[in-house]
């Protein structure tokens, strides 16, 4: 019996690897839920157990949502929401045209291969580098501080990946259902909007929401191109930085409303986020 | 493919134009305007004007430019750290979750949350943990005897810090691509290596790792290429300090641009970034690219 003996030794190891790394990813995230709902005279004990070792308070949420800053909360969040849902629908409206073409048809004068990773490539510019044009680009256009600007930066953020992702869905459909119905006196573009978009949809659902994902995370073009009116919650949290220092509750309320929408929506579709991140590279 | 008569050409352009107009517009000549600025000295939170200096700001960055030196070697030295550790907790994750444990998939969308969370939020969450004077962590250690009081303010123990953040946002990336990839190795190699009496060890080392290898070394390009851009994690939780002890290129490059407002300098710096993260991200489009 010596086999089963070392597999149930690996798996003591493995269990105790696991919950200790569980528990070390899901702490921080705890721990601000917890300081979220303590009263500020309570906010740097290490208390830990609502209702037993400390009265939990709604404070902080009242002041991040209620009279005294709810309208610069309320104004982030709908900034955020409108910045990453329209910006995502522009990076989907281009990248599923774009990744058709690229899928379906061959070019000649540049191989299929050659545009594609020249659209990736655009992917990999530090955002930094092309901030400071932006800014510039930006400001001569007098739309700085305005939600274009910024959903304009989300979707060149965004697009390349988009249409990678959506080359490689687009390929994994048979052409033959489409060529089917060509011969049956489709036009192209009704084959393209009839059979290939509805038979595509759970990965234009999954790169509508990798987009969302992604423009709602982003820090880097938003704090250059705004400073007050489009302020998103990444933002926002960050502005909760005074010279007296930090409010552990307010930061952790702001926090836990800029980190739940991405985390839930990531969770959601759990099995295309590894194959958005990883450029397609790896498919579960 | 589709063959190419007139109105299915008119599809095949017509579709890719609005992207690449797009991009061509906002990604290539925001970087043309930059390149050409690189060649300026435009400092625009004074009067003085804009004038071409040539090479001037290259030579500069080069020669006289210590901090320039000193963001460039906390980045690579982080990103060497980063990846290495991050590819072994992640291989081993990977491995332990690729056996039959029981609830696999709980584990797999817990391990989410870090990377699908802003890292903007994920920074200040951590320099609560890490408040010297009154974060949890700071507290959870000093009883156990470990005095750590000191460090976000002792420069040679703030990058380690950073470290430690990133591995804990960015671990679960390296677990969950190698999970997927384990899962699609082929059953039939196991069973063989099994009725030959393989130990684990051997298993691993002569049919799982072979077999992971191309993967393993796209994540850690994939992994390297982003870590090389960090920036949210330095803003955040040490705003690059104490000193510029953990001023990344990117936060440099920040500084010149939106603090000095040294526009020319900053968009010379950018084209240096720019060149070392393209020489990276080469190998990876190559990879990719057999994959199309």
């Amino acid at each position: 019996m010596r086999p089963k003996k070392r597999v149930s030794g690996f798996l003591i190891f493995a269990w105790i690897f696991l919950l200790l790394f569980t528990f070390w990813t899901l702490f921080p995230f705890f721990w601000g839920v917890i300081t979220s709902i303590k009263s500020p005279g309570e906010q740097y004990s290490t208390a830990f157990l609502p209702h037993f070792q400390f009265k939990p308070s709604s404070y902080a949420w009242q002041v991040v949502l209620g009279q005294a800053e709810g309208e610069r909360t309320r104004q982030g969040l709908r900034n955020s929401i409108l910045i990453s849902s329209l910006s995502s629908l522009l990076v989907l409206f281009m990248g599923a045209l774009a990744g058709y073409s690229l899928a379906r048809f061959r070019f000649h004068r540049w191989k299929n291969k050659d545009i594609a990773v020249w659209i990736l490539s655009n992917r990999m510019f530090p955002p930094i580098a092309v901030a400071i044009p932006f800014f510039l680009i930006m400001r001569t256009l007098r739309l700085l501080d305005t939600l274009p600007a910024i959903i304009m930066a989300h979707v060149v953020y965004n697009l390349p990946l988009a249409i990678w992702l959506m080359i490689d869905f687009f390929r994994e459909l048979p052409e033959e259902i489409e060529e089917a119905a060509l011969i049956d006196g489709c036009s192209s573009f009704q084959a393209f909007l009839r059979i290939a978009l509805p038979l595509s949809l759970p990965g234009i659902v999954a790169v509508y929401i990798l987009c969302f994902i992604f423009s709602w995370n982003e820090f880097l073009f938003v704090v250059t191109l705004s400073y007050r009116k489009t302020m998103t919650m990444p933002v926002i949290i960050a502005g909760a930085l005074t010279v007296r220092g930090l409010d552990f509750w307010k930061v952790s309320a702001l926090s836990l409303l800029a980190v739940t929408p991405p985390v839930i929506l990531a969770a959601l579709t759990s099995r295309y986020l590894i194959r958005g991140l990883t450029l397609g590279a790896v498919k579960e | 493919m589709f063959k190419g008569e007139e109105r299915v050409r008119a599809i095949k352009v017509g579709f890719i134009v609005p992207g690449l107009l797009y991009l061509m517009l906002m990604a290539v000549f925001p970087m043309i305007w930059s390149f050409s600025l690189s060649f300026q000295r435009w400092k625009a939170a004074t009067a003085s004007p804009r004038v071409f200096v040539g090479l001037r700001n290259f030579y500069t960055i080069f020669f006289e430019d210590p901090r320039f030196w000193n963001s460039l070697r906390f980045t690579v030295f982080y990103v060497l750290i980063v990846v290495v550790i991050e590819l072994f907790l992640g291989l081993l994750l990977a491995y332990i979750l690729n056996e039959k444990i029981r609830f696999r998939n709980f584990f797999r969308v817990v391990f989410l949350f870090p990377m699908a969370a802003p890292p903007i939020g994920i920074a200040f969450m951590w320099r609560m943990l890490l408040n010297p004077d009154a974060g949890i962590m700071v507290k959870i250690m000093n009883s156990l005897g470990i005095n750590v009081v000191r460090w976000l303010t002792d420069a040679k123990l703030t990058p380690f810090v950073l470290m430690s953040v990133d591995i804990w946002e960015w671990t679960p990336f390296m677990f969950l691509g190698l999970l997927a990839a384990f899962q699609s190795l082929p059953v039939e190699l196991y069973d063989a290596a099994q009725v030959d009496g393989a130990s684990r060890f051997q298993t691993f080392r002569f049919i799982t790792f072979p077999l992971l290898l191309p993967i393993v070394v796209t994540l850690l390009l994939l992994r390297a290429i982003d870590a090389f851009k960090l920036f949210e994690l330095v803003f955040g939780i040490t705003g690059g300090g104490p000193g510029s002890s953990t001023e990344s290129l990117s936060y440099y490059i920040y500084t010149v641009g939106f603090q000095y407002f040294d526009l020319g300098y900053a968009c010379s710096l950018s084209w240096i970034f720019l060149g070392i993260v393209l020489l990276i991200s080469n190998f990876l489009l190559q990879r990719l690219r057999k994959e199309v």
